[in-house]
């Protein structure tokens, strides 16, 4: 069970049962575990040179929002924001903002554990530069503009091809609906915005071809999209 | 009314009366050339009495003067001179200018009453029209009726209204907008309370400074204004804007349609206030509603996870792994269960606040099924759940994580309520301008009795204590349909079972149903 190869977490989080909870599975798995409970220590603990923050948004000394600009200042580490499932609107700013994945209050290990790998992988292998990307039957090409689902030939529109791109170039990670508008359409999208889930929801049917499983993109309701490599826990 | 205009009347009624004088003594003159007539000179008080009928006291006077002079210059001996000869005359004379006098006085008296009268008859029209309006229960547009009612009686430029305070504070303008704009009077109310402290501040006449040409243009154009108290308070100001000075009866007008003004806006605080009460009341029925129902439905999934820790901690029995599994699957699942139930709170303080406002975008609803179905698979794994779409079906303009929620909800409600091994079935299509999701079940259905009340918040029909998940869901999913402007609905099948409808407009211009509490 040694998956932590040592990295080092700094969690952010002022209850002290989460703080346990979250400390116990992290540390079993071989990660060091640094704990900040306000803004303050967490800006003091930075001299550590964490691998990964876990940060609760609701902090008592701090919007977690402006934590999250005064962390950016400081360094590249990859920000996991926990927060309440009512906050979308901090969600998505948090997420605008740098932070790379969220996670909504209450999560399970299993879920904790998969944001945790996705980011540190992350960190390890950037992958905007991998020429082909590969998961379960799917393969994008992106030197050679192809997607290709079981070796079958997938014909996308030039919108779906390249959000598939945009979702693959960040896979396992959410990509907010804001950073799909620019990274598709540009800086200076316009109309677009409303018709961005109906694209979305296209390609979906070329990929997933109807209910049934294999599941590429899933919803992340409020926020945006996540392309994911494995399937998604379910309970 | 109207000082200007009386002034040009009554040069007018001068001349008119010294014509008419003129006109009689041309007549006496041709009357008596011919032949003679005794009291011939009696014509005069024609000429008297229409000038104080239709002219008025002064002009009356002034044809009685003119009357006395013109006979006794022209008719009496000696002739061409003022005096006069015999005592004979003198005396009819002296008779005539009295007569002629109190005619005059008499006449003018009752044409002033007239006038009076038909004043009094456009000032009480004007307060009724203006207590009629102020009966509109919205200040505004009362108060918008009210100024152009009275920019039209005072023939003013521009009338405006000025509250202040208690969140009602509000500028209504009438007429010419620019020439009370606030830079050129600044606050009316403040500019009273600067010129004149007390409460009962007399109106001023000032001028005022074109805020376009400083110092350049000075216009005469004048604002007269009288405060608007409430209970001793100043609560704003009534001024109108003119071209001329304000007459005694402006005044008076102004004054009285302050007072109704005033009293309209003290039943305007008053109703805010019973509203305020009336909200609160409801709060405070809806929080007792919630404590009871909250307590019950929380209770239930605590005393699992509270009884599952508890075994699993005890060293008196040991348990096999098969059996640990259980209690952590248990404490797991309640755990969710609770965070479901804290979700659908959450979302109902919301709706009941009214403070909904659905974030729309262009969504697949198949792909929204799809989801939310998938999601819920742990929910409905006991179940035949089977999902209808047709592959046609447009983008709809809606809230993701509303429509989720009232999607979970309902087929969360399906599978609480109907036996495992049953089917349930989620279909989507368009009808009209509309977009119909079903979730249908084939289950018992439901009683007469509670249909109506299903979609109300903790009010489950009675001797259902078995059913799973709260009054919550159904009221949460009430709430933020119609917060998109769509209707829910339920209905028993024919062939048995329930079957709950919700509707969503198509159009996303259409309005939402106004978000009031509930």
């Amino acid at each position: 069970m040694k998956q932590g190869s040592g990295a080092r977490i700094l969690v952010v989080d002022d209850e002290p049962a989460i703080v346990r909870a979250v400390r116990a599975n992290l540390g079993s798995r071989g990660f060091r575990v640094d704990v900040a409970v306000s803004a303050r220590e967490a800006l003091e603990r930075l001299d550590a040179h964490p691998d990964l923050i876990l940060l609760d948004l609701g902090l008592p000394d701090s919007d977690g929002i402006d934590l999250i600009q005064a962390l950016r200042a400081r360094g590249r580490a990859p920000i996991i924001v926990l927060s309440a499932r009512e906050a979308e609107r901090d969600k998505v700013k948090a997420l605008d903002l740098g932070a790379d994945d969220y996670l909504t209050k209450p999560f399970g290990v299993e879920e904790l554990l998969a944001r945790i790998r996705v980011a540190l992988r992350r960190t390890l292998d950037p992958g905007a530069n991998t020429p082909v990307f590969r998961t379960r039957g799917l393969v994008v090409d992106i030197e050679h503009r192809r997607v290709t689902l079981e070796g079958e030939e997938l014909h996308l529109t030039r919108t779906e091809y390249e959000l598939l791109c945009a979702l693959a170039r960040n896979a396992d990670r959410v990509v907010t609906d804001a950073m799909l508008l620019r990274e598709v359409w540009g800086p200076a999208y316009g109309d677009e915005d409303h018709y961005l889930h109906v694209y979305v929801a296209r390609l979906r049917k070329k990929l997933e071809r109807g209910p049934r499983r294999p599941r590429y993109i899933v919803t992340e309701p409020g926020v945006g999209y996540r392309l994911v490599t494995e399937e998604p826990v379910l309970r | 009314m109207l000082d200007h205009m009386q002034r040009i009347a009554s040069t007018r009624g001068y001349v008119a009366a010294l014509a008419a004088v003129a006109v009689v003594t041309a007549v006496i003159g041709a009357i008596e050339a011919s032949t003679e007539i005794a009291n011939v000179p009696m014509l005069y008080l024609i000429a008297i009495l229409g000038a104080a009928t239709l002219a008025g006291r002064g002009p009356a006077i002034l044809a009685s003067i003119a009357s006395f002079l013109s006979f006794n210059w022209f008719f009496l001996e000696p002739i061409h001179t003022l005096t006069i000869g015999d005592r004979n005359e003198w005396f009819a004379l002296a008779l005539f200018i009295f007569t002629a006098l109190i005619t005059g006085q008499l006449a003018a008296d009752q044409r002033t009453r007239a006038g009076e009268t038909a004043a009094r008859a456009r000032e009480a029209m004007l307060m009724f029209d203006v207590a009629r309006m102020l009966g509109d229960p919205d200040l505004d547009s009362a108060l918008r009726a009210v100024t152009a009612r009275l920019r039209g009686a005072l023939a003013a430029t521009a009338v405006v209204v000025e509250l202040d305070g208690e969140g009602l504070s509000r500028r209504i303008v009438a007429g010419d907008a620019a020439a009370l704009s606030g830079a050129a009077v600044g606050s009316l109310a403040a500019w009273i309370t600067s010129v004149q402290p007390e409460a009962r501040a007399s109106a001023r006449w000032i001028r005022v400074m074109d805020p376009r040409g400083v110092g350049t243009h000075q216009r005469d154009e004048r604002v007269h204004a009288v405060p608007l108290s409430s209970e001793g308070r100043r609560v704003g100001a009534l001024a109108m804007h003119g071209e001329r000075r304000p007459s005694a009866a402006d005044d008076r007008i102004l004054r009285a349609v302050a007072a109704q003004v005033a009293s309209a806006i003290e039943r305007a605080r008053l109703r805010q206030r019973a509203t305020d009460a009336e909200i609160l009341r409801r709060a405070d029925t809806l929080k007792s509603a919630l404590l009871s129902a909250v307590s019950h439905d929380l209770r239930t999934p605590l005393a699992t996870i509270v009884a599952s820790a508890g075994s699993l901690r005890q060293t008196e029995v040991r348990w096999t792994d098969a059996e640990r599994e259980t209690f952590l699957a248990d404490i797991e699942h309640e755990a969710r269960r609770l965070s479901r139930i804290v979700g659908n709170l959450l979302d109902l303080s919301r709706v009941e606040s009214g403070t909904l406002r659905p974030a729309r975008g262009w969504y697949d609803l198949e792909a929204l099924i799809d989801d939310v179905v998938g999601r819920l698979r742990p929910l409905t794994q006991g179940h035949r759940l089977e999902v209808r779409v047709p592959d046609d079906l447009p983008p709809v303009p809606l809230d993701y994580v509303e429509i989720d929620q009232v999607l979970s909800n309902l087929i969360e409600n399906a599978a609480g309520h109907t036996p495992p091994g049953s089917a349930i079935v989620v279909a989507a299509r368009v009808e009209g301008d509309e977009a119909v999701v079903e979730v249908a079940d084939d289950g018992p259905g439901i009683g007469i009795d509670a249909m109506d009340r299903l979609f109300k918040p903790f009010l489950r029909g009675a001797g259902r204590e078995g059913a799973r998940g709260s009054g919550l869901g159904l009221a949460v999913a009430r709430g933020l349909v119609e917060a998109h402007g769509g209707r829910i609905a339920v209905r028993n099948r024919p062939e048995g079972g329930a079957l709950f409808a919700f509707t969503l407009p198509l159009d996303r211009e259409a309005t939402p149903a106004a978000a009031t509490p509930r």
